[in-house]
């Protein structure tokens, strides 16, 4: 057994002994003997050389990305993290606190997180920031909810391109309250957004938010987004933001989103097979009090000094139970460090000039893959970043990926609802850029689509 | 009084370094001038040596585990191994993508898998699902699986009613609400549910009662097969808050008490490190009637193969992105691989051996409000401290100056100026008479100093009312602030 629990000679016979009992058998009187279970299974204790042993055999089962050549994206992705940010993220006086109750003896990541809540006001023109959510799906779900408190209605608008787990998220959220989730149809061509169509649905009176993400789930971007709270008059606009586009696009605040919320992974975190990730938020101040999450607050201490604390907590559910903003008490405080730390030492030029890297490798990549016979790509008509759409016109996306991976390239993913009975759509692969994308890794993904597509329909 | 915690007199980040002036940002082809950012984000750049002495130093003015006990109630602060963190950081665990194709990943699958069915022995329930990111995120997700229950019996119409006892954590109202139910509280006797209200107040109008045991008052409910008959036979469900299984591994589970759905704090029991507040794990495990209703996708066995099964038409779908968060599943695994059967079930008896032991020595300063044989955690009462002029509060503030954490204090509510302890497994024999030697300080001072706490932190007592009453809550706020300071 491992010497976490404390075992000097005698301790427990002491501990025992104190209290006038013989047995730990005692301390369990309480337990109804019906209640009680004989084993349970889990097999004999290891000691640490046999567990990492056990854990190592298991992961070299895995092929991590750097075996491949890989393209994976959405709203998880592969960047570079600086060392920096592990080692500040390691500091254990960080990792092993709790939740910052007791501001006096918390200010060091009370201090951490009101700098990652500003930053993020920053990059989204917006006023309020909170300490952060799960991530960016329940980011939008909580966002939904949000808009629902500052509108009446019963409809919450999505684009149709949304990625298909970030809706089912949301028609999660919705169900709760009965209200409903409806996709707003887009151009075939330029995928963007119908704008007639939000126009005629907010004129029925019942939709009481519109969500628009940039870039989209196709990965590019709506020119028409900005122009949706001109339509949308009072009600609230969410805008689903990938932090790093932000380094060169508009802040959404400054085109009227009344709420920003984002995937923050990307930002000094690494994927570990999708979590923990970091859902961001922000909102307008005068919003602040329907918010959901922690916020962390600038105050003074009683000698007059600046100090920080949570504040606004009757929004909270260990306040206001039934009647909290949100159920949301462990959030992803760690990762909300990892964010600022990464982007204080990328800084926002890195940021920018990391973005328009990964924009030229991604035109590169579209204009190579968009030659070859079969391959559509990019599929829209439409300004990217990152991330960009293919679309097959023979085959299954699952075929054209599996005879990818085979030649050693990862080379995106299905954009495809994989639960039976979902309606399908065509077959669409989202191609993502991580940062370590050479152009070796461009022309290898190249050369597998061609003879991936052009044996696509064949047996293997 | 020897402890002194760092007290740089540190400068915000924005103060360390300026942003970058209005230059133009790289040109992207293609970016319609509408959507363009006209200058860099405002933020500083910092040299790296900057950086790092900057979140160093924060780091000095926090309190960890790794610094000193930390005997908040409900939240089991244990000891975070070392291996664990080392483990997840391995580039077979962090550099993988959920999107990766099953074949490239079965090691993962496979951790993951290994994991829900250790869990399924551990809780009784025999379905897993590991996707919820924290307890809360998991207790919400079982309402949706309630609901989803009832929906399709057709008794959702009228089963529109989630019972929790007054000594419920704050998220089980908050995420039974935003699930669509409304809330009823059952009152206590003697700190326990009082078992002839739950039968009066149970109806063909109830979906579910959600308890926590052992409870937030530390008291396992001894009554909870009765509990869980009289849930039933009104055709309810039994819901079981996982904070504070730790102090039941291996003596009982949720499924033996009768439970139907659990949720279990990875981040608590299973000793991954709390983050300053998150990230959390927050397990779902289910019996028979719940099972189907899991969120989607789950990972099962074919042969020797690993693979997603999202063919799982009564699923509620997804409530986050991707599986869960692997990197505290894979710590989870190897913390319960390093102790095995025997020494989960060591856990349970050192954790409520250190609880009763603690209870009965601080029980000598302040009144027990309930019978005296605890689980895992107690609540004391600091009514009697009023009689000087003092608070509980004040009494954990003071506790800080001695270099250990506070108790959760406030919590649970039913007890007046309550504080609840919980020294957990990992803490010794010493540091647990350690504790009661700080205690016995903290509370022996006089007023004043009580008054005056804390002094030996990195900032003295914080003035919280005010945060709430001029919220200040970003550097834009800051800037605001001061330059209506400047220009009056």
């Amino acid at each position: 057994m491992p010497r976490w629990i404390p075992d000097e000679p005698g301790e427990e016979a002491a501990l025992l002994g104190a209290l006038g009992i013989d047995s730990m058998d005692a301390l369990f009187a309480d337990v109804p003997k019906r209640a009680r279970i004989g084993r349970m299974g889990v097999g004999p204790a290891r000691d640490e050389p046999e567990v990492v042993a056990e854990v190592d055999r298991l992961l070299n089962r895995n092929r991590p990305m750097s075996k491949f050549s890989s393209f994976l994206g959405g709203r998880i992705t592969s960047r570079y993290a600086p060392a920096v940010v592990d080692a500040l993220v390691s500091r254990s006086e960080f990792y092993t606190a709790y939740t910052p109750y007791q501001a006096e003896a918390s200010q060091g990541m009370l201090r951490a997180l009101f700098e990652f809540q500003s930053l993020w006001v920053e990059m989204t023109g917006l006023d309020v920031a909170n300490a952060s959510l799960y991530d960016g799906a329940t980011a939008a779900g909580e966002a939904l909810l949000f808009c629902r408190r500052l509108h009446e209605g019963t409809r919450f608008l999505v684009p149709a391109t949304l990625p298909w787990e970030e809706r089912s998220v949301l028609e999660n959220y919705a169900s709760g309250p009965g209200l409903r989730v409806e996709g707003i149809p887009f151009d075939d061509r330029t995928g963007r957004l119908d704008l007639d169509f939000v126009r005629t649905a907010v004129a029925r009176q019942d939709v009481f938010g519109v969500l628009a993400d940039v870039p989209n789930g196709f990965g590019h971007i709506d020119e028409g987004v900005p122009e949706l709270k001109s339509i949308l008059g009072n009600v609230p606009l969410v805008v689903a933001a990938d932090p790093l586009s932000l380094s060169v696009l508009e802040a959404p605040g400054n085109y009227g989103a009344d709420v920003v919320v984002g995937e923050g992974q990307g930002f000094g975190i690494a994927p570990s097979f999708g979590g923990p990730l970091l859902g961001l938020f922000a909102c307008r101040k005068e919003h602040v009090r329907s918010a959901p999450g922690r916020i962390v607050g600038a105050t003074l201490d009683a000698e007059g000094r600046r100090a920080f604390a949570l504040t606004l907590v009757t929004r909270e559910q260990h306040i206001r139970r039934s009647k909290a903003t949100s159920n949301i008490c462990t959030n992803e405080s760690l990762m909300a460090l990892a964010f600022v730390v990464y982007a204080s030492a990328v800084g926002p030029r890195g940021l920018a000039r990391l973005q328009a890297t990964l924009a030229e490798k991604a035109r590169t990549l579209a204009s190579g893959l968009g030659a070859i016979d079969g391959l559509k790509a990019p599929r829209f008509d439409a300004p990217y970043l990152s991330e960009f759409t293919v679309e097959l016109e023979r085959g299954t996306a699952e075929e054209f990926l599996d005879r990818l991976r085979r030649r050693k390239v990862l080379g995106g993913h299905s954009l495809r609802d994989p639960r039976p009975g979902a309606t399908s759509e065509a077959e669409r692969i989202l191609v993502g850029i991580p940062e370590a994308t050479s152009e070796k890794d461009i022309q290898k993904y190249v050369r597998a689509a061609q003879a991936a597509i052009g044996a696509v329909g064949r047996t293997a | 009084m020897t402890f002194q915690q760092a007290r740089w007199d540190e400068p915000a980040v924005w103060d360390l370094a300026p942003p970058p002036g209005p230059e133009s940002l790289p040109m992207i082809a293609g970016l319609p001038d509408r959507l363009r950012r006209k200058s860099p984000i405002q933020w500083p750049e910092l040299s790296e040596l900057a950086l790092v002495r900057h979140y160093t130093r924060l780091s000095q003015m926090n309190f960890g585990i790794d610094t000193a006990p930390y005997p908040l109630g409900s939240c089991t602060m244990k000891y975070n191994p070392k291996v664990s963190e080392v483990l997840a950081r391995r580039s077979g665990a962090a550099e993988v993508h959920p999107y990766q194709p099953e074949s490239t990943v079965q090691g993962s699958l496979e951790v993951v898998w290994r994991l829900e069915r250790i869990l399924a022995r551990i809780t009784g329930l025999p379905e897993v699902s590991l996707q919820p990111a924290a307890g809360a995120h998991g207790e919400y997700a079982a309402m949706l699986m309630v609901r989803a229950f009832f929906r399709d019996r057709g008794e959702l119409a009228e089963r529109t009613e989630v019972l929790l006892p007054d000594t419920a954590h704050g998220t089980n109202p908050a995420s039974a609400s935003m699930a669509g139910f409304t809330t009823r509280e059952i009152p206590d006797k003697d700190g326990s549910v009082d078992l002839q209200e739950l039968r009066r107040a149970v109806s063909k109008k109830t979906a579910c009662f959600m308890l926590t045991n052992p409870n937030t008052a530390g008291l396992f409910e001894s009554e909870i097969l009765e509990i869980a008959e009289a849930v039933h036979s009104a055709g309810a469900l039994l819901y079981y808050d996982g904070a504070n299984l730790n102090a039941i591994l291996g003596i009982t589970h949720p499924g033996r008490m009768g439970f139907d759905v659990a949720h279990l704090n990875l981040h608590k029991t299973f000793a991954t490190p709390h983050g300053g507040g998150g990230p959390g794990a927050g397990v779902l495990a289910a019996g028979e009637k719940l099972g189907p209703y899991l969120p989607v996708p789950r990972v099962v066995k074919e042969g020797r193969k690993f693979r997603l099964d999202y063919d799982r038409p009564k699923s509620i779908g997804k409530i986050k992105t991707a599986y869960g968060n692997f990197g505290l599943d894979l710590r989870a695994y190897a913390y319960i691989l390093s102790h095995g059967e025997e020494g989960l079930k060591h856990v349970a008896r050192r954790a409520v051996l250190n609880s009763n032991y603690v209870a009965m020595r601080l029980g000598k300063f302040l009144p027990r409000p309930f019978r005296t044989l605890v689980k895992h955690e107690f609540v004391l009462s600091g009514a009697p401290l009023k009689e000087r002029g003092v608070r509980t509060l004040d009494l954990a503030k003071r506790l800080l100056d001695e270099g250990v954490h506070a108790p959760t204090i406030y919590f649970p509510a039913l007890v007046e100026e309550s504080l609840m302890v919980e020294l957990p497994e990992t803490e010794s024999k010493r540091d647990l008479d350690g504790y009661v030697a700080a205690f016995e300080r903290a509370i022996s001072d006089t007023p004043e100093n009580l008054h005056a706490a804390p002094r030996s932190l990195s900032v003295a007592r914080v003035d919280e009312v005010r945060a709430a009453r001029e919220p200040l809550l970003s550097w834009k706020d800051l800037r605001a602030a001061s330059a209506k300071v400047e220009t009056p």
